[in-house]
């Protein structure tokens, strides 16, 4: 293959890992949780320094 | 058999001597953060371990067959942010729909890893060393074997902590920094524990 | 305008030392233990954070109506590792030996808490000066912050500075030596020296906060007992006039 079919290939690659990406986080956001585990979130006991930032998501994306 | 010892021995060396987070300082925001219960320290290795592996799988051949003949190596990390990233969501994403009773242990640990710099320095430092597909793996399974231990151990030292009678301004964070000095001190000693050995 | 300009200097007072990232906040961890062997080094990684973090929190306080909500986190994320690509580049081209020296820490810039959760809290939510003057008190409050865990590494690890190695500042590298050699600790240089500096610096904040705290109760207790005092001193005074 060319290099200019290398680097279509790789662009795409990256394209789609993209939209892969996206289309999982906002899936992952709006699948419920199974039951009982509705209510987790990481406690101030299990993680100290992290739950200072509730704004953000990645820390406190199952607390909502 | 020459070549398993080999591996082993790189696994080994990976996870004893080059630990990463007493000697290489990846992933210290969890070491330090989800450290207080034993419990969820080893949730929190389990998922790492699990990352770093899938992720190192999928990397490795992303750089070496894709983006250098494409000509841009340079895109590097954004590739391998994408790849981690969308891994554990596509992980929890089926852990959550399939699998309560994973979900209930390891479902909050996930999110977490993302920003874990372990899983993207060891994706990163693989191919910035050109090391083999085998080698990577080795250095990914030792690394990820390596945090779980660590991090287990130094749970267990924390909860021995909680009762013990430390200065006031050393309660918590400032004490636990201190025994992980002394672990990476420890750790020092065993600087040296394959020289001997010929591979 | 005035209120304006009090603002802008709060805000900027904010992340150096309120809200400082690394010993306040606890954020960005892995780098400052493992790029402060010098405080050139720590400079370095200080600067090409900060470039890093005021880059993305002015381009996504921009874009902070075009994004959706939904898809906050994985544009900010692409958002940051293009950036970071873009410094690494430029890091790469004019300063190789600082590129050598930090070696895959610049990459792990992406993943860097303090980068994210300022986007995630800050830049998403307010305008574009703030936005910048937010990420540039961050920036140096992280800065300083390395210099100074670099200072004590360096100093007690190799008994003196060294310039012009790592950055280009000076032609040729100067070391100043002040412990005579044979005399330092070089326990500061390795990993474990990181642990200790880092734990014994948090300790003395918390050590000052504990005292500040005392002396608040301190005085609030003496405030308490003195209003107790009046307010009897008061009432007997009132009963005696009651009386008479």
């Amino acid at each position: 293959m060319s290099q200019t079919g290398y680097l279509i290939l790789a662009i795409s690659i990256l394209v789609i890992l993209l939209a892969v990406f996206i289309v999982s986080f906002v899936l992952y956001k709006r699948t419920p949780a199974p039951k009982g585990c509705e209510n987790i979130i990481i406690s101030e006991e299990n993680c100290s320094s992290c739950s200072k930032h509730k704004e953000c998501s990645f820390y406190h994306s199952e607390g909502e | 058999m020459n070549n398993i010892i080999a591996f082993l021995l790189a696994i080994l060396s990976s996870m004893l001597i080059d630990n990463v987070v007493l000697s290489r300082f990846y992933g210290i925001c969890p070491f330090l953060g989800v450290s207080k219960k034993v419990k969820s320290s080893l949730g929190m290795g389990v998922a790492v371990v699990f990352v770093i592996v899938l992720a190192t799988l999928i990397c490795w051949p992303l750089y070496n067959y894709v983006l250098v003949p494409a000509g841009i190596p340079y895109l590097d990390t954004v590739a391998y942010i994408l790849v981690i990233a969308s891994l554990v969501q596509l992980v929890g994403l089926f852990i959550k729909k399939y699998s309560p009773s994973l979900y209930k242990s390891l479902g909050i640990y996930l999110p977490l890893i993302t920003t874990n710099c372990a899983v993207l320095g060891v994706a990163q430092s693989n191919t910035d060393q050109g090391l083999t597909f085998v080698a990577s793996l080795a250095n990914a399974l030792g690394t990820s074997l390596g945090f779980l231990m660590i991090i287990v151990v130094f749970s267990c030292i924390r909860v021995r902590l909680e009762s013990a009678n430390v200065p006031k301004a050393f309660k918590g964070l400032p004490i636990a920094l201190i025994t992980a000095a002394l672990m990476a001190i420890a750790f020092m000693g065993l600087q040296g524990l394959f020289s001997g050995v010929n591979l | 305008m005035a209120k304006e300009k009090g603002h802008t200097k709060l805000n900027l007072l904010k992340g150096i030392v309120i809200e400082n990232p690394l010993f306040v906040s606890i954020l960005g961890t892995c780098p400052a233990l493992a790029t402060t062997k010098s405080i050139e080094a720590a400079i370095g990684m200080g600067i090409l954070f900060s470039i890093v973090l005021i880059c993305s929190n002015v381009l996504i306080s921009l874009l902070r109506k075009l994004i959706p909500e939904e898809i906050r986190t994985p544009s900010y994320i692409v958002v940051i590792a293009t950036f970071v690509t873009m410094v690494k580049m430029l890091a790469n081209a004019f300063l190789p030996e600082l590129y050598s020296t930090l070696g895959v820490f610049i990459s792990l810039i992406v993943v860097n808490c303090i980068v994210l959760g300022r986007a995630e809290a800050y830049a998403s939510k307010n305008n574009v000066f703030d936005s910048f003057i937010d990420a540039l008190g961050m920036g140096v409050g992280y800065t300083l912050a390395l210099i100074l865990m670099a200072f004590f590494r360096e100093f007690l690890g190799t008994g003196g500075f060294t310039i012009g190695k790592v950055l280009p500042i000076v032609p040729q590298a100067m070391t100043l030596q002040i412990i005579p050699k044979g005399y330092e600790i070089s326990l500061f240089q390795t990993p474990a020296g990181a642990f200790i500096v880092f734990g014994c610096i948090l300790a003395v904040i918390a050590f000052i906060n504990n005292r500040k705290n005392e002396l608040k109760t301190n005085l609030e207790r003496k405030e308490k007992i003195r209003k107790l005092n009046e307010a009897k001193a008061a009432a007997a005074k009132a009963n005696n006039g009651g009386k008479k």
